[in-house]
């Protein structure tokens, strides 16, 4: 009942004129960098941090909800006019979706996404209302070896599981906590890898750090590669569903919520496994698997509603815990660094008003963009003929801008320039960028805690491990790290089972050795380990 | 000689293509399509996709001319294209379609029609698509 | 000749295991030269994460080095609008960094509004756009815009340099 009284009064902060603006502009904003390729949520909160430093932290927080939501309706958009998926954890959709939009159902494709997605998404919020504060109560009785011991599983989950290889995972995330020591030491005040620049004592910011990773560096790793021939979308007018749509849709929103939340609340659980789940699910349980393939309904309402009541999952341990599992949650929570909010479990208490804003947003957003993007489809179809040269040239000058405006310092923008470098060496080798910037914004909170440990223990080691949440934590993270070899061992004394096989492959996705490319899209809302799996499930199909 | 046509799935494209076919047919004249596109946009609904090309040549086939389709993707303007297109294959005839432009459409995207009107070195035929 | 661009390619990604382990040395060696008498209260002390992060990153650049030299490679990143069947592109990726520093060194002097205009029109011919004057007019725009976006709305002032006193 309290919870529902803070959610009443979140409604009352976001609902003003004002603050619903910035939900409005968050949600065009977000659906059109959804829509657009080569800009995703990340990258586009990450542009938008310097601009919102002169809002209030709730407002800039309702528009970078709004964002984060519209992304994922953007990327449905794109998947299924296009059958290039706007973001990775639309490749499911593009499969049914596109098929679809070729069959001439294009609207209702659209429609049973957009309705879909906003089912899930209040669904998926309203499990986050649910269990967020169950997992406060919890998170704050814990002491400094069970935080470190969290944010170790995070960090090896982030880094282990998704992306391809793992030793690039590792790469990354070294980077990354490299990154994160740069300036004083909090305790001591030691300066560390300063190396005699009175501009690098207080640290890297965050917010350079991530503009460069995410948009300087993609910016110039695309303008490497750009796609030269033009792709042309299905022509589409309002979404609308008929009745039997409806009757289809359903029961595949539902089933695609109830995979979506849990994994997308798991540290590294993601979008993709659940959206596929999901499909195989739907597929399974069809009265009309026949059609799956030639575009199914069902294959696209169950992995849109997977795809979005994970992106509230997400939520769930970023608010609670402060841990960020996919990138637009890692740039977030930059944000609340940036504004000198500490992120953790006291969140809650410590600006409840703030975070049952941000709450309550999540539902206003979800029901803003169900309103706008069903008369707005076709719009948001015309936004891909924007010319690349200003697409490009535009994230690059917006970064820029950003960078420069946090201190004034040409200096920053040499540091975006070299991290941007890097961040385009990352995706020319295959280094996931998510572990990177994960580790610069736990790896300073993971030492804290590690020291604070210690201090408790008086410098003795076994103080790491003097909780029994710690020690289950370790268990789950060894898991985790030999997971690929416990995958073997099994499957060896199993042995592969044809009926199943097509449904194991890539729903094993977690620490197996599947050979797709590193955190394929790290960009987008979460690294998406599968990605070229399932385009050349696309391409497969003549 | 040939007769070049620019070519877009647009209903002034269709009649310039149209006209062209006919054309090329009275002349004994290759005809030379070309579609192309700057490539800069990530979507281009001016540009045909695979399997509008092979429906399109399909149709060169059954209209029975001597033809080539040409889809270049070198970045440029689709005028430059044809008149490029028209000085390779020694054009006799261009055809082009035209379309009614408000003044601040004129303004902002320059004219492909009027470039290749004045640029091109044989006679041009421009077409607008059958009213309805 | 193949052979040679594989091996060309397989050596390149050595660059990054070496820059890694560059990283990794310069971490802790830095945290070497930190000098911290023991404290009661921080028993762990200021060097111990240096010493996790510079080691985890020395073995991440032998391991990457062994993985390369074993013919491992990283896979290149796809996305949306990449189109990794032909190579890297320099002849982008150079004039947009040259936008890009060229902005670095005139931001301070000759002001945001003149160095912006130079970054986004440089940076949209180095994308392939020919449209001159229609991109100047947008840079122009962008500039001018941002430059009084961010005096007006966030009281934040971009240096006006040259055109100090104009705007």
């Amino acid at each position: 009942m309290e919870t529902f009284d803070l959610l009443m009064q979140g409604f009352s902060t976001a609902a003003t004129p004002l603050n619903l603006l910035y939900a409005f502009i968050g949600v065009l904003l977000g659906t059109a960098v959804g829509v657009l390729p080569g800009i995703g949520p990340a990258m586009a909160v990450a542009l938008l941090l310097p601009v919102t430093y002169g809002l209030e932290p709730t407002s800039a927080f309702i528009m970078f909800a709004g964002i984060y939501y519209g992304g994922m309706y953007g990327g449905s958009t794109t998947s299924i006019l296009l059958n290039t998926p706007g973001e990775s954890a639309t490749v499911i959709t593009a499969i049914e979706g596109h098929r679809m939009a070729k069959a001439g159902r294009a609207a209702q494709a659209l429609a049973t996404a957009a309705i879909g997605s906003f089912v899930a998404g209040t669904i998926g919020t309203a499990l986050l209302v649910t269990f967020t504060p169950m997992v406060v109560d919890f998170a704050v009785s814990l002491g400094a070896p069970s935080y470190l011991a969290i944010m170790v599983l995070a960090l090896l989950a982030v880094t282990a599981v998704l992306g391809s290889s793992k030793l690039r995972g590792f790469a990354s995330l070294g980077l990354g906590l490299a990154i994160g020591l740069v300036g004083l030491d909090k305790v001591t005040g030691q300066q560390r890898l300063v190396f005699g620049q009175p501009l690098l004592v207080d640290g890297l910011d965050i917010v350079v750090v991530a503009v460069a990773i995410f948009a300087v560096g993609e910016a110039l790793w695309i303008a490497a590669h750009l796609r030269r021939k033009p792709l042309s979308t299905i022509p589409v007018g309002r979404p609308w569903m008929g009745k039997q749509d409806w009757k289809r849709s359903w029961k595949p929103w539902l089933r695609g919520t109830a995979y979506g939340y849990p994994f997308g609340a798991l540290p590294a659980g993601g979008a993709e496994v659940p959206t596929f789940l999901s499909y195989v699910t739907e597929k399974k349980l069809s009265k009309h698997p026949e059609e799956f393939g030639h575009g199914a309904i069902e294959g696209v309402a169950g992995p849109e509603a997977a795809n979005n009541a994970a992106a509230a999952g997400t939520l769930t341990p970023m608010l609670a815990l402060g841990l960020p599992t996919n990138a637009t949650a890692a740039v977030m929570l930059a944000a609340f660094v940036q504004y000198g909010i500490q992120p953790g479990p006291l969140l809650f208490d410590n600006e409840p008003e703030l975070v049952w804003a941000l709450i309550a947003s999540l539902f206003i957003g979800n029901t803003l963009l169900l309103l706008i993007n069903l008369p707005l489809a076709p719009v948001w179809a015309k936004l891909l003929q924007l010319p690349r040269p200003y697409l490009y040239a535009g994230i690059l000058f917006f970064a820029t801008l950003g960078a420069y405006a946090v201190n004034l310092q040409a200096f920053d923008l040499v540091i975006l320039l070299v991290l941007g470098l890097l961040g385009f060496a990352m995706r020319r080798y295959g280094l996931p960028v998510l572990p990177l910037i994960i580790g610069v914004i736990l790896g300073p909170r993971a030492e804290e805690q590690l020291r604070k440990a210690l201090q408790l223990s008086g410098g003795d080691v076994s103080g790491l491990w003097s909780e029994p949440i710690a020690v289950g934590v370790y268990i789950v993270a060894a898991l985790v790290l030999a997971w690929p070899l416990l995958a073997f061992v099994l499957r060896k004394t199993r042995g592969p089972r044809p009926e199943t096989a097509a449904a194991d492959q890539p729903a094993a996705v977690p620490g197996t050795d599947l050979d797709a490319p590193a955190g394929g899209q790290n960009l987008r809302p979460v690294a998406s380990p599968q990605d070229e799996h399932v385009d050349e499930r696309i391409k497969e199909r003549p | 000689m040939s007769v070049v046509v620019g070519y877009i799935p647009t209903p002034e494209g269709e009649a310039a293509l149209e006209r062209a076919i006919a054309e090329a047919r009275n002349r004994q004249d290759r005809l030379v399509v070309i579609n192309s596109s700057r490539g800069d946009a990530y979507v281009d609904q001016r540009f045909v996709q695979a399997d509008g090309a092979e429906a399109l040549a399909r149709r060169l086939e059954a209209a029975g001319v001597d033809h080539v389709l040409l889809q270049p993707l070198r970045g440029h303007d689709a005028a430059d294209e044809v008149l490029d297109a028209a000085e390779s294959h020694g054009a006799g005839l261009i055809v082009i379609g035209l379309r009614r432009r408000t003044p601040v459409g004129k303004l902002i995207m320059g004219s492909t029609a009027q470039r290749i009107l004045l640029q091109a070195e044989c006679p041009v035929l421009a077409v607008k698509a059958a009213a309805g | 000749m193949n052979q040679l661009v594989s091996r060309l390619k397989g050596r390149s990604e050595l660059g990054l295991a070496a820059l890694l382990g560059v990283v990794g040395a310069a971490v802790i060696l830095d945290g070497l030269s930190l000098s911290v008498p023991y404290s009661q209260a921080d028993p762990v002390g200021p060097k111990t994460m240096p010493f996790i992060v510079g080691g985890l990153l020395l073995v991440c650049a032998v391991l990457l080095a062994v993985n390369v030299l074993r013919g491992g490679q990283g896979e290149a990143e796809s996305g949306e609008d990449v189109d990794l069947s032909h190579p890297t592109d320099w002849r982008t990726v150079v004039p947009l960094i040259g936008a890009f520093v060229l902005n670095i060194v005139l931001v301070d002097t000759v002001g945001w509004v003149i160095s912006g205009t130079l970054l986004f029109w440089g940076s949209a011919w180095a994308l392939g756009s020919r449209r001159y004057l229609r991109d100047a007019i947008i840079a122009v725009v962008l500039a001018l815009g941002t430059f009084y976006g961010f005096y007006l709305g966030l009281g934040i002032s971009l240096p006006a340099g040259l055109l100090q006193g104009v705007l």
